[in-house]
């Protein structure tokens, strides 16, 4: 040992080393990595301009241009009204992402034709989607779930949002009709309150003269109480409300959590031409809900059975439920980001009215009120109005951003206001086409709202877009919220009915999306080889167990009886991101949709003799067309 | 040769084979060999990983994609010598370790000799399935090419593919392992007293 062996051992290695570096570099060298070189860099720092072009245009293309290859910043889910849907749009390119079907069957993707799916929609075909709410913890979206209403049908669905699919409807909810203020989630997804709309006799399919309507027609706040774990919904109570027509709710945040409010519009219980006759008093009703309260009362057992559902008379519990005078016919209501204020949205009047927490409460405690309706006691509106905020024509709805200010749309007017939520005075105003109902601000709805964009829902769209007929599409605007004026960047033509919507940072959902089914033996009917496909026959029970994956089915020959009763499974084994099959029985008005991994089924009765082609429907591969087969049905004779 | 063998190694070959032994001990853990295919529509790349004791990567779907061309399905099932590598890797580090022990020339040169020739079949059969694997082809598949061998390493085209084929982290520490014994046995024996144990 000495010099000399350390010398020797010392190039040895070095010798080795430069052996692998070479190794390492020239086999870097043939594999591909870095030759990807994108188009990245051609848009950073560049300043576009074009002749003749102004300038306002390049900075609300360049704000709103997202280059080929990359993501918008966030998601835009937006209810798809009486179509049943809820669509999915990337913010700011305010491109189409996806359509998730929720209320209504939906045949590209099965929806409706699966068991699974036929299960949720139950006899239901159609419905109308409202006011999406996402799930939140401590006041901020976490991007797990998405709720929404159905007005038509008394039925609420959860949107799972790993895999953009409807997970859970529930409902028909009993006792309520046309619940339309929903959902609007507690701050830690405990709850969103729905109340009916319409006044009904108790429960569905009870008769009551029209002339009885004070006295038998109920509405009904109904909770739905979300399942911190899965997200799994149910209606443990229901609370008898006065026949006033609720419209929208919110749920209290920070201070105000804890209670729910709620907009009526028919204090006047008028039941007929209720444009006229609901029109009548200056003010109506936002009522105040202590759902705490109320809970405590299910839980001490404090109801009664009706249908099914824990009705809870709201005058067993005094102390839960107080009014607040509010003008007039108001439309939405809007609690603000740090729970203080609860805006309400004058629709029949020019203002929306700012109403205290604070002052509320104290009012509560002190027994401060005006008098009493339905033996629900009215707090002093004098105290408990902060502001009333002269806006514009038609204030329905509001939302915030990051920097003190409300945004209300005026659908009479067809604006948006842009107020102080300190002066409380009017800073801006911008024209919008036309006729605005909802808006929706990124995170808007938020203990921490972003500020950033604004979207206006238009319910008319007039000349706006290349006309198509009669009927004109409904249009969307995106709004910029960066700079002291508010600027319109991009108009976007939408499919009816844009109610509601909810903007949220992607990041908080692309980390939870899966891309490709995992493999589970234990799922029912679920062949993972070809060997293990098969069709097998009891009686006249018909099992198909068939294996999908690019081009080929197995099997692809199926014969069955007249009369069979026919469950097909269909597993797609392609577990690859994108590769979808589809599968479709010609003239047996049957289609389902398999994504990567996932097994589906469903089920029929091979009711017509003869022979059926069946195919893959969703282009899957280049010899996708060769992807078929045949259902051969041989005639009972 | 006979001296040759008979002969010892000073400490620093005996150090030298310990530090060999636990390269090949390293090399179980990653990949020898990696093929890698990019096309338009897998700009993120579809790859196929050979460790000691395992076919990795996304096997499922390349065996779906080759079923177009006929290619025989990849099955881990398929290649015998994956489930007897690990424990010739094995033996060569317990040769290795007991060279190490005893400085006997002659166990380090079993152990070389076993390691190098292990290698230089393992090339072979790499070569051997890539031939096999590109040359029978099923005649009734649906798109018909002619037979390819792909490089072991190096870049290829088939259809919309390009393949790159390179060898892995575990295949240099394999050969690295056993340059390590060949300097070893090569530079750092003892030359002083050759005859005192006879």
């Amino acid at each position: 040992m000495g010099n000399g062996n350390f010398k020797k051992i010392a190039l040895s290695l070095a010798g080795l080393l430069l052996g692998l570096i070479l190794a390492v570099v020239l086999s870097s060298q043939l594999s591909p990595k870095g030759e990807v070189s994108g188009t990245e860099g051609i848009f950073t720092g560049a300043i576009a301009s074009k002749t003749g072009v102004p300038d306002d245009i390049v900075d609300a293309a360049l704000k709103t241009y997202v280059p080929p290859g990359e993501h918008d910043e966030y998601y835009m889910f937006s209810s798809g009204g009486h179509s049943g849907h809820v669509f999915v749009y990337g913010v700011p390119s305010m491109r189409r992402i996806r359509t998730i079907p929720v209320f209504t069957p939906e045949s590209a993707v099965g929806y409706g034709w699966t068991e699974e799916s036929k299960e949720m929609l139950g006899e239901w075909r159609w419905g109308d989607a409202h006011h999406p709410g996402l799930s939140e913890t401590n006041g901020e979206y976490d991007g797990r779930w998405l709720f929404i209403n159905d007005n038509a049908n008394s039925r609420v669905a959860r949107i799972d949002l790993d895999s953009f699919t409807t997970g859970q409807i529930l409902g028909t909810v009993p006792n309520i009709y046309g619940p339309h203020g929903a959902a609007f989630v507690t701050p830690n997804s405990e709850y969103y309150m729905m109340a009916s709309r319409f006044a009904g006799p108790v429960p569905h399919g009870t008769y009551s003269p029209i002339e009885n309507f004070s006295e038998d027609y109920k509405c009904i706040l109904a909770a739905i109480a979300i399942d911190p774990e899965d997200g799994e919904m149910s209606n443990p109570w229901q609370v008898l409300l006065p026949p006033w027509s609720y419209d929208l709710s919110d749920a209290g945040k920070l201070g105000s959590d804890g209670w729910a409010f709620l907009t009526s519009y028919n204090t006047e219980e008028a039941y007929t031409l209720l444009e006229v006759n609901a029109s009548q008093r200056e003010r109506d009703y936002i009522v105040a809900v202590n759902w705490r309260m109320m809970e405590q009362a299910w839980k001490d057992g404090k109801y009664t059975v009706i249908d099914g559902a824990n009705v809870i008379d709201p005058l067993d519990v005094p102390g839960a439920i107080y009014l607040i005078p509010c003008a007039k016919s108001p439309h939405g209501v809007d609690v603000t980001p740090d729970g203080k204020y609860i805006v309400g949205n004058g629709k029949l009047a020019p203002i929306t009215t700012v109403f205290s927490f604070e002052k509320f409460m104290e009012c509560v405690e002190n027994n401060d009120f005006q008098g009493e309706e339905a033996g629900f006691p009215i707090v002093n509106y004098e105290k408990v109005r902060v502001a009333e905020v002269e806006v514009g024509l038609g204030p329905l709805h509001t939302q915030f951003d990051n920097t003190g200010h409300a945004y209300t749309t005026l659908f009479v007017e067809s604006a948006i206001a842009k107020w102080s939520l300190d002066t409380f005075e009017v800073v801006d105003k911008i024209p919008v086409h036309y006729c605005p109902g909802h808006l929706v601000a990124a995170e808007g709805d938020t203990v921490s709202p972003d500020g950033k964009y604004l979207i206006s829902l238009n319910k008319l769209a007039k000349d706006k877009f290349l006309p198509v007929g009669p009927s004109h599409p409904e249009s969307m605007q995106l709004i910029d919220l960066t700079t002291p004026k508010m600027k319109i960047l991009y108009d976007n033509p939408v499919d009816p009915e844009p109610h509601f919507a909810q903007m949220i940072k992607a990041d908080k959902i692309t980390k939870n999306v899966f891309k490709i089914y995992p493999k589970d033996e234990s799922q029912p009917g679920a062949v993972y080889t070809k060997e293990d496909a098969r069709t097998e026959k009891n009686g006249n029970q018909v099992t198909v167990y068939m294996n999908s994956f690019r081009s080929r089915y197995y099997p692809d020959i199926v014969e069955v009886d007249e009369g069979d009763e026919i469950t097909w499974y269909v597993t797609n084994t392609d577990f690859d991101e994108d590769i979808t099959h589809g599968f479709g029985i010609c003239l047996y008005d049957l289609n389902i949709e398999v994504q990567p991994g996932q097994t589906t089924s469903m089920k029929f009765v091979a009711d017509k003799p003869g022979v059926y082609p069946f195919y893959c429907t969703n282009f899957c591969s280049a010899l996708h067309q060769e992807m078929q087969g045949f259902l051969l049905v041989k005639p009972k004779s | 040769m006979g001296k040759f063998l008979n002969g010892k190694l000073s400490i620093t070959g005996r150090i030298l084979f310990v530090i060999a032994g636990l390269l090949l001990v390293a090399c179980l853990f990653f990949p020898w060999w990696r093929l890698e295919l990019i096309a338009t529509i897998y700009p993120e790349g579809l790859r196929m990983e050979v460790f000691a004791n395992k076919i990795g990567g996304k096997i499922d779907i390349l065996n779906n994609l080759n079923h177009y061309i006929g290619m025989k399905e990849i099955s881990e099932a398929d290649f015998p010598e994956l489930q007897f590598m690990v424990y010739i890797v094995g033996a060569i580090v317990a040769i290795a370790f007991l060279t190490a022990i005893s400085g006997k020339v002659w166990l380090g040169s079993t152990a070389f000799v076993i390691a190098g020739a292990g290698g230089l079949l393992g090339l072979y059969d790499l070569w051997f399935w890539l031939r096999k694997y590109g040359t029978d082809l099923d005649p009734m598949a649906a798109i018909k090419i002619p037979p390819f061998v792909p490089p072991m390493m190096g870049q290829n085209q088939l259809a919309n593919f390009t393949t790159y084929s390179s060898f892995q982290l575990g295949g240099y520490l394999l050969g690295a392992g056993i340059i390590l014994m060949l300097i070893a046995l090569w530079r750092f024996r003892r030359w002083e007293k050759p005859a005192v144990e006879q």
